[in-house]
Formats: structure tokens, C-alpha cells, sequence
């Protein structure tokens, strides 16, 4: 109790800093969350086009062109290769498509007449292929039994609306989902950082090389003590955690009382234990109280951006993510990904989260294993 | 008398150096015993691997009869250490200070309380128990590391330096305490390189060098361990070199030396060294400002033993 009851003291004469550390980074939290949530807001914006076309504006191509129409921007520039490409360069343009002379008549006769297209290497451009591959390929499936030009257009037409609303249904839960998902990914820093930092100062006060060498010669227990300190850091984390959740439901809304909401904030909790015992291990190893903020960046910041914390893992390189594996929040981001994409619930759909949060445990007690071992044998000296 | 600590052939190397060799000594109950030596002699060192801070290359330790280790909680539970530098926390009261190191022995709130009031008093800190560490004097901090060690009532103490910089009244306070805690039953290591400290506090003497025991035993035994009895200073200027020929044939005489109007005459024996030079002064009809009779010091035994000043 007598450890508990400093400990708590400690945190208390600190509390300026404890308090302006935990607010801060919670809105920077939820700062970043809108943030994130508007980059990839793919329903806010449509890719840039110009049409190119060289057959006649009627049936199937004028279809195809009004489809066009309604899902991109269009272009205003001059229908030249080098305009086009200009366009291209400057980004003003997502993709040029070229329809090619008869391209409806050929289409009808079966004969698979080939679109051009030409379009920036992003993410816009590939958006603007996928929206006409998809138009394509519904035409193309019909076609083989639809001989009648208007028939055919109706019915590509009712398949296309139906798949939108399909489409517009889910992404009101995946915008949700993915708000979540964002808020959780960057909790991972904001947990990594209070935490190192927190307890970092409260450790490294504990641990001040003249104070630990009274604590060792007394009959205090080291174990005890260890456990005591666990404790108390435990308990910073768990009103923290709290926190974050809380403050999850106020930004992502009811979402957050949905299984998959349910499952980010028990995968966050798994997160928090190991981020505590991370940082009740590196605080080990602080000896001065000013070298706790580069420690934060270096551990914190640097493990987050290279496990997908503020940025989404697919937008990662490889090699990144490769490097990424080493850290637990690495499996803590990658379980909330798989978390917001989760629609059914089973034992098969869950298996990754599950997997993901057990790697998290298995490092929390690795840093509890390694603490230990360090502090018995600088006991022993 | 029953021995408290027991330590034997101890040895403590760091690669090339020995900083402990083969050293071998016992503290009895209830006495203070002095570890004298200069920086870098061993005596911290040698209290370190005693409380089991220090792992030692060779030899025993055993304290209450039982073997020094780590885990020698119960062990632990009976000592007390002050260390040279001050270790308390920043951010805790004095209260809370003494109560947090007293509550590392003591659990039961009822005692504790009663214990830290007692050490409060003993150190003289009453009037400070809300102030932080920071804004004591460099004294009162002393006395703050002080009342953190012994908060517990140990029944070992070990006290490295605990006077190093700080004020007459707080070092009198301090010593008074040390003599207090001694009066209460503990037995007392007491490293310093305060002679003067030794000779007030001291029942017994190690005198340590280079790792090793140069002398061990009452202050009094120590100091006969000197080749002088006794030492007599004048205070006289231009003394033609002649008259200290003179006196150099007394056959009570070891050494005389002349520096700076100051005469300093160290003999091996005799009774009435001080009269007899007073009537040699009166004799050659030289006057002199004033003079001092001494008997040797612990330092002048560490001088004729190693060649060195204790505080060298």
C-alpha cells in the first residue's frame, strides 16, 4: 500500500502534466479522425474524364456515355493528345477513355469492341477504370441473351441502379465502421504516448538511481514492488481507456454499440495492456527525465507511423509493413481493419481478429517476462 | 559480545583492480565502528558488498549469523543505511518521504506513524514536516536522509558520510542523533574521513587503504600505533636554525620541522615535554607568541602508516 499510496502521490504532483498530455492527445485524436475520415470519404468526390468518341451518340454507346457522365467529372479541355496528356500531368484529368468508331454496333453484333483508355497512375484513375470495367462487363454478360439494342440498355440500367443502392446501403455502415477504424488506429499512438510518457516519469522517479538503491536494501520485496508499480500504471491506463471509449462513442456515434464496435473496444483494451507493459518496460530503462519526450517519438510515434496508425496499412510499402511486424501495434491496427470489413459473425470471420489480439497478448507478456529479468538483475548487480 | 556483522577474506575486483583485498572484520553489538579511510580507500565499496549491493569475487558476509544475501529480507528488515548522497523523492513532503522508506519495513499503520514522529524528532524536523525536499537547506536535507534510513528502528545502521557539507548545527545535531540511536541499542558502521568525528563517536576504528585494513581496534589502540606521544607547536618568528639543533639533542625529540614562524616538535616519549620546552624558550631568552601541547591524531597514525593525509 505504502508503494501504491506514492505512486499515486507521484502521479499527483504531476497531475498538470498527466492531464495536459491525456487532452491533448485525445484531440489530436479526434482531429485526426475527421481528418482521415474526409481523405478517404470516396463518395464526397468522382474522378475527372474525358470521352473521346467516335461513334455515333445512340443505344448502347449514348448509355454508356450518360453512365459516364453521372459517376465522373467531365473534363473541359481540348480534344488533343496533347491537351489530354497535359491534363493527365497536372492531374486535372483521371482517365481519357476512347470510344472507337461503331463501337455500338460491334458491341451488339458480339464482336468486343475495345474501350481505350488512358489514365494517371492513381487512385482516381483507377477508380474511373473500375467504374467502366463494371459497366462493360454487365453489358457484356447480358448481351450473350439480350439481342434487342433498348432491351438490353433497360437492363443494364436496373442491374447498375441496384447494384449502387446495394452499394450506397453498406457504405453508410462501412463510413461508420471506418470512422472507427481510424479513431482506433490513431488511439494506438495516443495510448503508446500518455502511457510511455506517464509512466516513464513515474518510473523514472521510482527508479532515480539513489532512491532505487535505498528501495533494494530494504526488506521490501522486489517482486512486490514490481507488481505494486504494475498496479498503479494499470490503473492510469484502464481511466485512460475508459476515456477513449467513451469519447469513441461521442465522435463515431451508435456505431460504436454494434458487434464490430464492440470488438474495436475489446481489441483496444488487449491493446492497452500491452502498450502499459511496454511501457512499464522502457520506463526501466529511463534514467533521465528529460530524454522521456524523445523516447515517445522514437517508440511511439515511429512504431506508429510504420504500423499504419495515421495512414491506412494497404497505402503502406511493403518493406514498411514488413518492418511493422516487429511491433505490436502492427497486429492491434491490422485487427481493427479486419474488425470494420466484418458484416458476418462466426468463429471462421473472427479467427484473424482473434489471432491478431492473441499476438498482442503474447507481446504483453514478453515486456512483463523482460521486465522482470531486467529489474532482478539490476537488483543484483 | 556477540558480533553483528562478520565479514571474512573478502574480496571485491572490478578486472584488473582490487578495490577489497582479502579483507576481514567483525562489529560487535551495540558499538559504533568507524571505517576511516581516504576517497577511494574501499569503505563505500566494502559497505556496499556487505548490504548485498555489490556482488562480491571472494569471502563471506554474514550479519545476525546469517549469511548476506539479495533476498535476505529478514536480514534487511534489521538494517538501516544513510547513504553520502542524499535519496529522497522530489515530489513527497518530509512526512511523506519518511513515511514512504519507513513503510518499506513497516506495514502496520498504527506503528509507522508512531515511527516516523520519533525519527521527525530525533533528526529535529518538526517544524518542516510539509516542506518539499527542494526548498530545505543543504543541513536539513542531511537530516531528512538520515531520518528516511532509520525511520524503521533498525538494529544495524550503517551511516556512509553523513556530515559531508553541512553546517555546524546541523552536523551537531546529526551526531547527537548518531549517539542517541546508539544509546537506543543499534550498532553503528560510520564511514568518514572527519577524524574528529571518529574520536567524539567511535568505540572501535578500521583504518583502510588501497582496499586494505591498515589498523583496527579502539581509537586509543590505533593512536598507539604512532611512533609519537606527543606533539608540541610554537608559535615564534625568525628562529635562528641553530636553537632547533638544540633541541634535536634532547633524546625524547623524533622530529622537529621550522615552517612559516612555526615550530613543530614531535616526540617519542617523556612526561614533561611541554615544561621542559618552555624552559628551554625562557633559557635561550626566545620570545614566542603561543604554544600547544598535543597527543598524536588518528590522522598522524593514517600520515606515519601510508605516507598520506586522510584527506588527501
Amino acid at each position: 500500500m505504502t508503494v501504491f499510496k506514492t505512486f499515486l502521490q507521484v502521479l499527483k504532483k504531476n497531475k498538470f502534466i498527466v492531464i495536459m498530455y491525456t487532452v491533448i492527445l485525445l484531440i489530436f485524436g479526434n482531429f485526426s479522425m475527421q481528418s482521415n475520415q474526409s481523405s478517404t470519404n470516396f463518395e464526397a468526390s468522382k474522378p475527372t474524364v474525358f470521352i473521346v468518341n467516335e461513334d455515333k451518340e445512340e443505344g448502347i454507346t449514348k448509355d454508356f456515355i450518360k453512365y459516364i457522365k453521372e459517376k465522373c467529372d467531365m473534363a473541359e479541355i481540348e480534344n488533343s493528345k496533347e491537351a489530354i496528356d497535359d491534363a493527365l500531368f497536372y492531374e486535372d484529368l483521371s482517365l481519357a477513355v476512347y470510344i472507337p468508331q461503331d463501337f455500338g454496333k460491334d458491341f451488339m453484333e458480339g464482336k468486343k469492341p475495345e474501350i481505350t483508355i488512358k489514365k494517371r497512375d492513381s487512385y482516381y484513375g483507377s477508380l474511373a477504370e473500375m467504374l467502366l470495367q463494371r459497366y462493360i462487363k454487365v453489358a457484356t454478360i447480358y448481351q450473350k441473351n439480350i439481342k434487342n439494342e433498348d432491351e438490353l440498355v433497360a437492363k443494364i440500367n436496373e442491374t447498375i441502379s441496384k447494384d449502387i443502392e446495394t452499394e450506397v446501403t453498406t457504405k453508410i455502415d462501412t463510413s461508420a465502421l471506418t470512422k472507427a477504424a481510424r479513431y482506433y488506429n490513431f488511439s494506438s499512438y495516443s495510448f503508446l504516448a500518455c502511457l510511455i510518457y506517464i509512466i516513464s516519469l513515474i518510473i523514472s522517479t521510482f527508479n532515480e538511481e539513489k532512491v532505487q538503491k535505498r528501495t533494494t536494501i530494504s526488506s521490501y520485496n522486489y517482486k512486490k514492488f514490481n507488481r505494486i508499480l504494475l498496479l498503479g500504471n494499470s490503473l492510469y491506463a484502464f481511466v485512460l481507456w475508459i476515456l477513449y471509449v467513451v469519447m469513441s462513442f461521442v465522435f463515431v456515434g451508435p456505431t460504436m454499440a454494434s458487434i464490430n464496435g464492440l470488438l474495436f473496444i475489446a481489441n483496444s483494451f488487449i491493446f492497452v495492456i500491452c502498450a502499459t507493459t511496454l511501457a512499464f518496460f522502457i520506463a526501466n530503462f529511463v534514467k533521465n527525465k528529460d530524454s522521456i519526450n524523445g523516447i515517445v517519438n522514437v517508440i511511439g510515434l515511429g512504431s506508429s507511423f510504420l504500423c499504419g496508425a495515421f495512414i491506412p496499412q494497404e497505402w503502406l510499402p511493403e518493406t514498411v509493413k514488413i518492418i511493422g511486424h516487429v511491433f505490436p501495434t502492427y497486429y492491434f491496427i491490422t485487427g481493427n481493419e479486419t474488425i470494420a470489413k466484418l458484416e458476418k459473425f462466426n468463429i471462421d470471420t473472427l479467427m484473424p481478429v482473434i489471432v491478431n489480439a492473441g499476438i498482442v497478448i503474447a507481446f504483453s507478456v514478453v515486456f512483463v517476462i523482460l521486465t522482470n529479468l531486467v529489474t532482478k538483475k539490476r537488483r543484483k548487480v | 559480545m556477540n558480533n553483528v556483522i562478520e565479514v571474512k577474506n573478502l574480496v571485491k575486483e572490478y578486472k584488473e583492480l582490487k578495490a577489497i583485498d582479502n579483507l576481514s572484520f567483525e562489529v560487535h553489538e551495540g558499538e559504533i565502528l568507524g571505517l576511516l579511510g581516504p576517497n577511494g580507500s574501499g569503505k563505500s565499496t566494502t559497505i556496499n558488498c556487505v548490504l548485498s549491493l555489490l556482488k562480491t569475487s571472494k569471502g563471506s558476509i554474514k550479519i545476525f549469523g546469517e549469511e548476506m544475501k539479495p533476498d535476505s529480507y529478514e536480514i534487511k528488515r534489521k538494517i538501516g543505511v544513510i547513504f553520502q548522497d542524499v535519496a529522497v523523492f522530489d515530489e513527497l513532503t518530509v512526512y511523506q518521504n519518511i513515511d514512504y522508506f519507513c513503510g518499506l519495513y513497516i506495514q502496520d499503520k498504527v506503528t509507522r506513524k508512531k515511527y516516523v514522529q520519533d525519527a521527525i524528532e530525533l533528526v529535529g524536523l518538526q517544524d518542516f514536516v510539509k516542506f518539499y525536499p527542494k526548498k530545505l537547506s543543504g543541513g536539513l536535507l542531511r537530516r531528512l536522509n538520515i531520518a528516511c534510513g532509520i525511520a524503521h528502528k533498525p538494529k544495524l545502521i550503517f551511516l556512509d558520510e553523513p556530515t559531508v557539507a553541512v553546517d555546524p548545527q546541523s552536523r551537531n545535531n546529526i551526531l547527537d542523533g548518531i549517539k542517541k540511536l546508539r544509546n537506543d541499542g543499534a550498532t553503528i558502521v560510520y564511514t568518514t574521513h572527519y577524524m574528529e568525528e571518529v574520536e567524539i563517536l567511535c568505540d572501535r576504528v578500521i583504518i583502510l587503504d588501497k582496499g586494505k585494513i591498515l589498523a583496527q581496534g579502539t581509537t586509543e589502540e590505533v593512536k598507539e600505533l604512532a611512533k609519537i606521544d606527543e606533539k608540541v607547536t610554537v608559535e615564534v618568528n625568525n628562529l635562528d636554525s641553530s636553537y632547533i639543533e638544540k633541541i634535536k639533542q634532547n633524546s625524547n625529540v623524533d622530529e622537529v620541522t621550522y615552517t612559516d614562524g612555526v615550530l613543530l616538535v614531535k616526540y617519542k616519549e617523556g612526561k614533561n615535554n611541554l615544561v621542559d620546552m618552555v624552559e628551554f624558550l625562557k633559557k635561550e631568552n626566545i620570545k614566542y607568541n603561543k604554544i600547544n601541547s598535543e597527543k598524536p591524531t588518528l590522522n598522524d597514525v593514517f600520515l606515519e602508516l601510508t605516507g598520506k593525509e586522510l584527506r588527501d
